[in-house]
């Protein structure tokens, strides 16, 4: 078990990287706790399997320093590492029983049987899997084998963290709940640090403590599921978390004020930006969810009409043109009792509504 | 209009059972079932690529069971990016086109339209491998379009692509396919919200079999069997055994008597179906949380009870501590009740 | 240790390098030996241990007691392998594809048998092979002819085709030729139009080892081969009478090699492309 700090680590995967453009994971300074969820989260080839496989060793980095529990491991092998690793596929030794493929680690390591059949029995029951421990490996359902690809990390007792690599990919949506859920009890009962690779937001907003979003090698925002909800650093940040994605709405600078046609919410300009200033673009991002659809018009900030519903179960997206042409998204649950067509008021709260400035959150206005 | 009479494919680890439906053209219908539910096999059999051992498939009254694949008139888009590796995105595209033996101009011309249409334009002369994922899965639903062809099947397209592309090509899915206005859509997927949102119709299959179909929101407000229920819900719907007597709802140590927005079956064991919306925090039942997750603007909450497991979705960031006692309550109007043998018996007032 | 490491790791290749070149080295400094230099022990490096001559490759192009011109065994040769290679792709590669496509039937025999037919061909020492092919060649009159020849080759190809081909198409996904269908192919025209024109690295391995044992085979060219046909493998050995040609001999050898190190330079790009990726994911 460690406490992870990445100091100023970056990777390039050329030998003498110029500029930015060259790298493909950007130095960055993290530090995970001990005992923690995390998720590296992103689209494909925002960097976070090279992070992942720096941390597992796989990929010597070309900057900085990694450091488990205050030792620097930077060019320590994977195998002297203590990592325990889940890969997309499970990996399963399919013609040994259960019991053999959870064994099988130790056995390598020259552990006395005796010692093997504790350990193996304290994980079997940790995952649920004491029941199928003498079936054949093979005949377990995707879910089950991702278990035991677990479970062979789970048997050492010198694991410093266990790493997840898109685990849930091939997993079917409900099983998917079970499973992290497992995942959920496991981190909490042996408190050992996960880390888990994903571009499901969903999935990484439900697992981890804490998220480091990325896109292009950057970290663009590392903080708990709450704070990336609420308080998206960047428009980026506001797209990826989020299903829907951030309703971004633009406002025209003038005399002071930011305004908007589309609804009627006004903003003091930052005193720092003044008028005139045209290169700048401010938008107004706004939570599907935080959008309050009223039947009276007078306490709401605009109105709009219901151009489209999608119906996801308990939950609903209904999508509403504004008379200025503006379309945003909100979420509600009184879905089925809307129809296409229907003028709504909206209501936002303010603290809710969130001053972005070429992209980047306003600090000083929210 | 496709019309499918007791199709059934050979004994396999997934194979149909005698399965008919009609399908209408200028429809999307939506499959949804779990992995291994025969949703692939069902396309494949229609395609020609499975060989049935029973059933018909007619296409507009004739029977084209014996049909060779290429004159089916269908197209197939496949889950994993499947695309001619030694042709250009165009080629790939206008390749169905030559083989209906269009000239090769005429051809490429509507193949470049559609990779327009597709959001393809500027990748005409690059070849697939030097895509991304979702292009790629683009130009083969490009490919799969062009053609006009009576049926266009997708299988799970877009399981294979990142979260968040997901969702941009769901929503531009209707857009994509407003072409093929004369073709049946057939679109599998496992994902019960990928269902709903893109399906006129939705069709549930389980175990090589269709065990219900109709308008998506009508059917998860009223599953007419307990494995639909199972199949179209997520997150999880929750199954607890109980049984009624004397107008009482018995279950684990609680009991209820709804007076409102259900009606309970005669006496006898039912089981009772708990969607996170039918539980609410404060009430008389007690239960212990097992977990809290965040999920977007909403908490998911798994309660163990002395009765079963089931999990609470609450409006807002909260949280709530692993182990803690809470009590709930349950709503009955929002309750669903199945008899033993998996018919849905809930009644409701009106 | 780093540092130390890539040391060893460059030392042992270029010792590797050494033992593996040298008898071409050895090969090409004799060929400009003559009687003299090649009797007075060992020497390497030419003008300065000892006198160079022309002599072993200009008897590779008279005829007569000063050689054996080299042009005849060589177009023999050549067209042997070359007719044999090209027989065995086509009918391997066709093979092949079935094999790997549909499902057989005979009794009790399946694809895997089918496949286990073939390369059991291989299994056999030749030498068991020699004399029902040399009493076949001799009833349809073909000893001692290049169509004789060919016909032997190809039996003794056809399963390197067939074995190499199996497992190239077996990694082709078979829902590319599916497509193919959908897309308005019969199931031939799918393997013209699709499987074949993505199957050129899996060619070029197959056609690869044909060449390379088609030309190097010295025993059926030997059994089967008198004087109107010859074939580079045995002309090479029948320069070795009393007085052996040292300068001759070699000469003689890197020309025979020389075919197959330029096949080898040609195709080694072919072979390090991986021209399936993009089909599936």
């Amino acid at each position: 078990m460690a406490k992870i700090v990445l100091e100023n680590l970056g990777h390039s995967y050329l030998s003498n990287p110029k500029g930015e453009h060259d790298f493909a994971l950007k130095p960055v300074n993290l530090t995970w706790e001990d005992g923690k969820t995390y998720a590296l989260l992103g689209p494909s080839g925002c960097g976070k399997t090279t992070m992942l496989n720096i941390i597992s060793g796989l990929v010597p980095p070309s900057h900085g320093r990694l450091l488990f529990d205050d030792q620097d491991v930077t060019s320590v092998p994977t195998s002297a590492r203590n990592i325990a690793q889940v890969f997309q596929f499970p990996v399963i030794y399919s013609t040994k029983t259960v019991r053999q493929n959870l064994a099988f680690p130790l056995e390598c390591r020259g552990m006395t049987p005796s010692k093997i059949k504790q350990r193996v029995a304290e994980v079997a029951t940790l995952l649920d899997l004491d029941y199928a421990l003498d079936m054949p490996a093979r005949k377990l359902s995707a879910d089950q084998k991702q278990l035991i690809s677990l479970g062979r990390g789970l048997v050492r007792e010198d694991v410093s963290a266990i790493l997840l690599d898109e685990p849930l990919t091939v997993i079917d949506p409900q099983m998917k709940f079970m499973l992290r859920r497992k995942l959920r009890e496991i981190n909490r009962q042996t408190g050992m640090t996960m880390i888990l690779v994903t571009h499901d937001q969903s999935e990484a907003m439900s697992f981890a403590d804490e998220i480091v979003v990325m896109k292009d090698g950057l970290v663009q925002q590392s903080g708990t599921p709450e704070e990336l909800f609420s308080q998206p650093q960047n428009d980026f940040v506001g797209y990826f978390i989020g299903s829907p994605p951030m309703n971004m709405i633009t406002l025209e600078p003038n005399l002071g004020s930011l305004s908007t046609e589309a609804i009627n919410l006004t903003k003091p300009l930052p005193a720092a930006m003044p008028v005139g200033n045209n290169v700048s673009i401010y938008q107004m991002g706004i939570r599907p969810e935080h959008i309050v659809m009223v039947d009276k018009e007078s306490d709401s900030i605009g109105k709009g009409t219901i151009i489209k519903i999608e119906h996801l179960g308990v939950d609903g997206v209904v999508t509403l043109k504004l008379p200025t042409g503006v379309i945003i998204k909100a979420k509600t649950r009184k879905h089925t009792e809307m129809t296409l067509g229907d003028t709504f008021g909206i209501r936002v709260c303010k603290k809710n509504a969130l001053l972005y400035i070429d992209g980047t959150l306003s600090s000083s206005l929210n | 209009m496709l019309q499918i009479d007791h199709l059934t494919t050979a004994k396999a680890k997934v194979s149909l059972d005698n399965v008919s439906f009609l399908f209408e053209a200028g429809n999307i219908y939506t499959i949804l079932g779990r992995t291994g539910a025969g949703k692939t096999e069902l396309l494949r059999a229609l395609m020609g690529l499975n060989p049935l051992i029973n059933g018909d498939i007619k296409l507009d009254k004739e029977n084209i069971t014996k049909r060779p694949i290429r004159d089916r008139n269908m197209s197939l888009v496949y889950q994993q990016f499947i695309n001619y590796p030694h042709l250009s995105v165009l080629d790939n595209v206008a390749f169905p086109l030559r083989r209906q033996g269009k000239k090769k101009a005429q051809a490429q011309a509507l193949a470049s339209t559609m990779l327009t249409t597709v959001g393809l334009g500027d990748f005409l002369h690059r070849r697939p491998s030097q895509l991304s994922g979702g292009q790629q899965q683009r130009v083969a639903l490009a490919r799969a379009m062009v053609k006009q062809s009576r049926i266009l099947m997708l299988d799970e397209p877009l399981a294979n692509l990142d979260y968040k592309l997901r969702e941009q090509l769901r929503e531009e899915f209707p857009r994509l396919v407003a072409d093929n206005q004369e073709s049946v859509i057939l679109y599998t997927t496992t994902e019960p919200r990928e269902a709903m949102e893109l399906g006129n119709t939705m069709i549930v299959m389980h175990d090589g079999e269709i065990i219900a179909s109709g308008p998506p929101a009508d059917l998860f407000a009223h599953p007419p069997t307990k494995d639909t229920a199972s199949v179209i819900s997520d997150p999880p719907i929750s199954f607890i055994s109980g049984f009624v007597r004397d107008q009482v709802l018995y279950f684990g140590e609680g009991q209820l008597a709804p007076s409102e927005g259900l009606q309970l079956p005669p006496d006898g064991p039912v089981t009772i179906a708990l969607r996170p919306d039918a539980i609410e925090p404060g009430g008389a039942f007690t239960a212990k949380i097992g977990l809290s997750e965040f999920s977007g603007s909403q908490t998911i909450i798994h309660l163990d009870f002395d009765f079963g497991r089931a999990i609470m979705m609450v409006e807002g960031i909260e949280t709530f501590k692993s182990g803690d006692n809470l009590s709930i309550s349950i709503q009955a109007e929002q309750m669903m009740l199945f008899a033993p043998d998996g018919r849905n018996i809930t009644l409701r007032d009106n | 240790m780093n540092k130390f490491y890539h040391t060893l790791k460059t030392l042992f290749l270029l010792g590797w390098s050494i033992f593996v070149v040298f008898p071409f080295l050895w090969a090409l400094s004799t060929s400009f030996k003559d009687a003299n230099a090649i009797t007075s022990g060992a020497t390497y490096i030419p003008w300065v241990d000892f006198e160079p001559s022309t002599q072993g490759w200009t008897s590779l192009f008279t005829n007569g007691s000063q050689g054996i011109n080299i042009v005849g065994p060589f177009i023999d040769s050549a067209a042997v392998t070359l007719i044999a290679s090209l027989v065995s792709l086509i009918l391997g590669t066709l093979a092949a594809y079935g094999l790997s496509r549909f499902e057989y039937r005979l009794g009790f025999v399946k694809n895997a048998d089918i496949t286990f037919f073939f390369i059991s061909q291989r299994i056999m020492p030749p030498i068991v092979l020699a004399i029902p092919f040399f009493l076949m060649l001799k009833e349809l009159g073909a000893l001692d002819t290049i169509f004789g020849l060919v016909l032997v080759y190809v039996a003794l190809l056809l399963p390197i085709a067939v074995w190499v081909m199996t497992d190239f198409f077996a990694g082709i996904p078979k829902e590319l030729d599916e497509m193919a269908m959908t897309d308005g192919c019969s199931p031939i025209g799918a393997f013209f139009r699709v499987i074949l024109p993505n199957s050129v690295p899996g060619l070029v391995v197959a056609g690869m080892f044909c060449l390379i044992f088609g030309w190097n085979d010295f025993f059926f060219a030997f059994t089967l081969t008198f004087t109107e046909t010859q074939l580079l493998p045995v002309s090479i050995v029948s320069l070795n009478s009393s007085v052996t040609p040292w300068w001759s001999l070699s000469a003689f050898a890197l020309i025979s090699v020389a075919p197959l190190a330029l096949v080898a330079i040609v195709v080694e790009r072919y072979m390090s492309r991986g021209t399936m990726s993009g089909a599936i994911r």
